[in-house]
């Protein structure tokens, strides 16, 4: 079976002053389709710029990536936009709502852009999902942190993406919300049979990933699939 | 993205905007306003000119020229055109001597007439005479009075004559105005008030005069009742520049003044009305065929309702123009704003456009997000502007009323409304689009990195931008000033200025962070470092303001040379007095006046009329056919006006030979003014003949002269060698210093004595020229307040802008235990510096222009007062320090924990 994603190579390196960082040192890695991987690592060992090249949101200096066969390093802007509208959603540690938008406007734009048929009822059944069905009208500013990270889970969810991108989702909760969240990220994963990458420095979050990816100066220094 | 989509997601994005909202609008609304008020001012005065085309004629179609109009020319007409004739002329009207003052009620209380011829016994009479005059017989009384009043019985009375005042007289034949209507008091036809023995007059010349309605005034050698007074009249703007009041005569009356003699200056106009229902097609045709009937003569004018009054339609124009960019001046300067407004507004949305990146925009449909935006914004301050400029369409009528005629500007102008939106749209978009390109290069990985800033731009896209910005700023300013060439020049100024500004604001602005200032107190400390690492939006601030007072100053400064140069600075010895239309016989009498009125300075040349007829043998009306082109109506004016000539021997101090040699040729010579001779195209060498009177002679140049016009002195453009045209007919012209305490008595008793001489006092000229400039110089600096409002505007918004460092710093401040005085303090020494820095540049750089337009635009000399730029500089201080706390208060107000807790 084609995998949902796959890095061949791949290199980033980003000027630091006169000097020149390598973040990413040549990493290869395949993830199926369906697949939950968490990618771990101390902070500074490229797990966010790792998540950042899967999603084509950076370029890789060096190496290919390709996401369910497209080759993103040799995508421009517009194709890269397209392929993310319909493919991928994200969920961040600082969540990234967009403040002037409400909860429902929120979950509702990426699902309005990847021109689902019914976004409307679209959105409130995710934000029913989440539980947050009475919250809709709210504005980011108005919700707690847990709330707002549901919000970011349904909008993630909204367009059916073949794969979702995680970045420390549960960083800025505490741990009994953080571990609600989660719950609910692994349900609506099962239920659309999304692959999953998620990236943590957390490692009981890491325990129900089918598979642990442990980086370390920009490479791999280990890669375990549980059971 | 489809269309409805696009406009929910513009509609979301805007949300939150309304503090966004509040300060593009005032930078794009005080702008607007400018614009749209200029423009509807200048459509309300064209349309008014338009709409009353035939009032303004009061005729279809009008023939003029400085002899009468021949009689084939009137009956080119045809039987179905009415035809009425005026006369018009500027003479001197004075009051009777015995008529003046206490007099005037000594007899209207006089209860019987006095015995006709009299005066002995009037003299008596009037302290005992029963019987009050019967009506009419005052001019008679004034007569007898004058004619034979005792020295011994009433010495004061017999010699002071009374106030005389310059005219401008029309003479009326036949029916007038065809169109429009001159309102008359009492409520009669203007035929029916004059007589030989009445005249009609405007009721400021009753005032100046100082008579009552039914008095008597003295025109030329006669006397005229004053038969009734005008209200209105319709070929006349109120306030325009005009010489003196009106006043109205019949043909006979006309007669008896004895004006008509030879060498007056007397404009012949013909009225033609076309049969009722007419249209302009009918009046071109008209006109046609009168210009036929002249011969094509260039010496007779023939004008139409359609092309009524190009002088007052040119001036409007030029007018309208200057103020038109004036306005979009300010316009620009808001632009400076609304580029600001849109980066700062940029910079705080970069994390909200990463994640739109993330979840999948295109950066053109991000761009288009935010330009759709920004195109909202920009509507809602140009409306917002737009009212307001309605508004002032309102005000001005009244603030100007007695200059504008009423009704022409009305406050309803779509035309002028469309042009403010479409240029303040047009100028926001034209400024927001350098920052908006920044939308397009935004790193979606800031989602995860949030110190991915935005790429620069490249340099194609920079390029790019800045020629749309050129190009948008002469498309604009061509657009306002109706020509490309204007336009273009004003755009390349505006841009030097601004670069200059701006290079300057920078450079200044390091200056002042390299001071040492280690050891100075330290509110002042924190403000030179604050000042010398300017954020983005300072050295912008500086820029927009320092161009504010740029325009304000500079048009202050030439707007008091103007007027000062025009009032006080007669050159020292300059004449203050000229005497038209002398006849040598009068001239010795004339100057016994002068002499015994302590006039000084008394110079006096011959005058001989004549008509320019070939050059080189050339005839000069085909020549001033063949004219065309940019200076075609200066030649023509020049080869076909009536040329006065004169003869010296010497020429007067103030002229220069600059070419060939005075009297050294045999033949008969005349020396040549040199830019005159340029209109002529004549040159050294050339043969002018002249028509004096039927009488043919011709001339060689033999040399060109400048003529310094600034001393006011008596110059001809044609002076010809002494012995030739001693014995043609020739009046004298005279010029004199007058007294100023004498002014009026000089021009009086010459009124009296020799009616025919009309004097010129230029002092009274002048001042009417000032008012004039003085109410154009209100318009214009109020225009220029607009700049510099918007310039504060700016200011403020920058300031604001920062308000999160400006917390950040006053919180960290207060924590370490400075009051919120000291806070205040310390912020204001860095506004002051702003200030100071703006107002410096901008008070330079009006010096700099001012002084261009005044020594090489009006060519007058520059002096530089000091004060106007002191308080320009103190003023920009004072308003940017204002401004500045102003937007800081929300900084200022806020507890150090909030703002610090943001980190």
């Amino acid at each position: 079976m084609k995998p949902a994603l796959e890095l061949r190579g791949v290199v980033k390196r980003l000027p630091s002053g006169a000097r020149t960082l390598t973040i990413v040192d040549g990493i290869d890695l395949s993830v199926a389709p369906g697949e939950f991987v968490a990618i771990l690592g101390p902070s500074g060992s490229g797990k966010s710029t790792l998540l950042g090249l899967m999603a084509g949101l950076d370029r890789p200096t060096a190496g290919e990536v390709f996401l369910d066969g497209q080759p993103l390093h040799s995508m421009d802007e517009d194709a890269l936009a397209l392929l993310r509208r319909r493919s991928v959603g994200f969920v961040f540690q600082s969540f990234q709502l967009l403040q002037n938008l409400t909860a429902l406007e929120n979950v509702l734009l990426p699902a309005e852009l990847a021109r689902l048929p019914e976004p409307r009822s679209r959105a409130e059944e995710l934000l029913a999902a989440v539980g947050l069905a009475e919250r809709g009208h709210h504005y980011p500013s108005q919700l707690s942190g847990g709330e707002q990270q549901r919000v970011a889970l349904a909008r993630a969810f909204a367009p059916k993406p073949a794969i979702l991108l995680a970045d420390e989702p549960t960083g800025n909760l505490d741990s009994a919300t953080g571990a609600a969240v989660l719950d609910l990220m692994a349900e609506l994963r099962e239920r659309g049979g999304t692959t999953l990458v998620l990236v943590t420095h957390d490692a009981e979050l890491a325990g129900r990933a089918h598979r642990k990816v442990f980086l370390r100066d920009g490479r791999v220094e280990r890669d375990e699939r549980a059971g | 993205m489809n269309p409805g989509f696009y406009l929910r997601t513009l509609a979301r994005e805007s949300r939150g905007a309304r503090g966004r909202l509040t300060f593009f609008a005032l930078c794009l609304a005080t702008g607007v306003a400018a614009v749209v008020a200029v423009a509807g001012l200048g459509n309300g005065l064209a349309g008014g000119v338009r709409s009353q085309a035939r009032q303004l004629l009061a005729a279809d179609v009008t023939v003029e020229g400085l002899h009468a109009v021949p009689k084939p020319v009137l009956e080119a007409a045809g039987r179905r055109v009415e035809t009425g004739e005026l006369l018009e002329l500027v003479t001197v009207v004075s009051v009777p001597p015995a008529v003046a003052g206490d007099l005037a009620e000594a007899i209207s209380a006089v209860p019987q007439a006095p015995p006709h011829g009299s005066a002995g016994d009037l003299a008596e009479a009037i302290s005992a005479v029963p019987q009050a005059p019967p009506h009419g017989s005052a001019g008679d009384l004034a007569e007898a009075i004058s004619d034979g009043a005792d020295g011994r019985r009433q010495p004061d009375l017999a010699n002071e004559p009374g106030h005389s005042r310059l005219v401008e007289l029309k003479v009326v034949t036949g029916r007038y105005p065809f169109y429009g209507t001159l309102v008359l008091s009492p409520e009669r036809t203007l035929s029916e008030l004059l007589t030989a023995e009445t005249c009609v007059v405007a009721p400021d010349l009753l005032h100046r005069l100082e008579v009552p309605r039914d008095g008597t005034i003295s025109i030329g050698g006669a006397r005229f009742r004053i038969g009734g007074v005008i209200v209105a009249e319709p070929d006349r703007i109120a306030g325009a520049l005009s010489i003196g009041p009106r006043v109205f005569l019949s043909r006979e009356g006309y007669a008896r003044t004895g004006l008509g003699g030879f060498g007056s200056r007397v404009v012949h106009r013909v009225l033609f009305k076309l049969p009722e229902g007419a249209g302009p097609e009918a009046a071109q045709a008209l006109a046609e065929r009168l210009k036929k009937a002249t011969g094509d003569s260039s010496a007779y004018r023939v004008q139409t309702y359609v092309d009524a009054r190009p002088e007052l339609r040119q001036g409007i124009r030029r007018v309208e123009r200057f103020l038109s960019l004036v306005a979009l001046l300010s316009l620009l300067i808001g632009g400076v704003g609304v580029s600001q407004s849109v980066r700062a507004w940029i910079a705080s949305r970069l994390d909200a456009i990463a994640v739109l990146r993330c979840l999948g925009m295109r950066p053109r449909e991000v761009f288009g997000l935010y330009l759709g935006q920004t195109g909202l914004l920009a509507l809602a301050g140009s409306l917002a502007g737009a009212a307001a400029g309605l508004l002032l369409l309102v005000l001005v009528p009244r603030l100007y009323a007695g200059f504008l005629p009423q009704g022409w500007v009305t406050p309803w102008q779509p035309m002028a409304v469309l042009r403010g939106l479409g240029m303040g749209v047009g100028v926001a978009l034209l400024f927001s689009l350098p920052p908006l390109a920044s939308v397009r290069r935004v790193p979606p990985a800031r989602v995860l990195r949030r110190d991915a800033e935005p790429l620069p731009p490249s340099r194609a896209t920079l390029l790019f931008a800045g020629l749309l910005l050129a190009g948008g700023l002469v498309g604009f300013a061509a657009l306002q000033a109706r020509s490309l060439r204007i336009g273009g020049l004003f755009a390349a100024g505006l841009l030097a200025a601004a670069a200059v500004l701006g290079l300057s604001a920078f450079g200044l602005s390091k200056a002042l962070g390299r001071v040492p200032r280690l050891s100075v107190a330290w509110p002042l400390r924190s403000g030179l470092s604050n000042t010398g690492r300017p954020g983005t939006g300072v050295i912008g601030s500086i820029v927009a303001l320092g161009l504010g007072v740029l325009v304000v100053l500079a048009l202050q400064l030439v707007h008091t040379h103007l007027a000062d140069q025009l009032v006080a600075d007669l050159p020292q010895g300059a004449p203050t007095a000229f005497f038209l239309d002398v006849q040598p016989d009068q001239w010795p009498g004339v100057l016994e006046v002068l002499r015994s009125e302590g006039a000084s300075g008394v110079d006096s040349v011959p005058v001989v009329m004549a008509r320019l007829s070939a050059i080189n043998g050339k005839d000069v009306e085909v020549i001033a056919a063949r004219q065309s082109g940019q200076r075609s109506e200066n030649r023509r004016w020049a080869l076909t006006r009536e040329q006065r000539l004169t003869y010296l021997d010497k020429l007067p101090r103030d002229n220069k030979v600059v070419e060939g040699k005075l009297w050294a040729d045999p033949r008969p010579e005349v020396s040549l003014e040199a830019e005159f001779a340029k209109n002529l195209g004549a040159k050294v060498g050339s043969m002018l003949t002249f028509d004096l009177q039927g009488v043919p002679l011709t001339l060689l140049v033999s040399s060109l002269r400048t003529v310094d016009w600034r001393t006011f002195g008596i110059n001809f453009f044609f002076v010809v060698e002494p012995g030739v045209l001693e014995d043609a007919p020739q009046n004298r012209l005279a010029a004199a210093r007058l007294p100023k305490a004498k002014e009026q008595r000089i021009q009086d008793l010459l009124a009296q004595r020799y009616p025919n001489i009309t004097v010129i006092v230029i002092r009274e000229v002048l001042e009417r020229v000032v008012k004039v400039v003085q109410r154009m110089g209100i318009a214009v600096r109020t225009l220029g307040g607009f700049a510099v409002l918007t310039g504060i505007v700016i200011l403020a918004g920058a300031v604001s802008a920062g308000t999160v460092r400006r917390g950040r710093d006053a919180a960290l401040l207060k924590t370490l235990g400075v009051t919120r005085a000291g806070v205040a303090a310390v912020f204001a020494v860095e506004y002051a510096l702003i200030g100071l820095v703006a107002g410096a540049l901008g008070t330079l750089g009006g010096y700099a222009i001012a002084w261009l337009v005044v020594t090489e635009g009006f060519e007058m000399p520059w002096r530089s007062p000091l004060l106007p730029g002191a308080v320009s500089v103190a003023g920009a201080v004072a308003l940017t320090v204002l401004a500045g706390l102003g937007a800081s208060a929300r900084a200022l107000r806020r507890r150090p924990l909030e703002a610090l807790r943001e980190e």
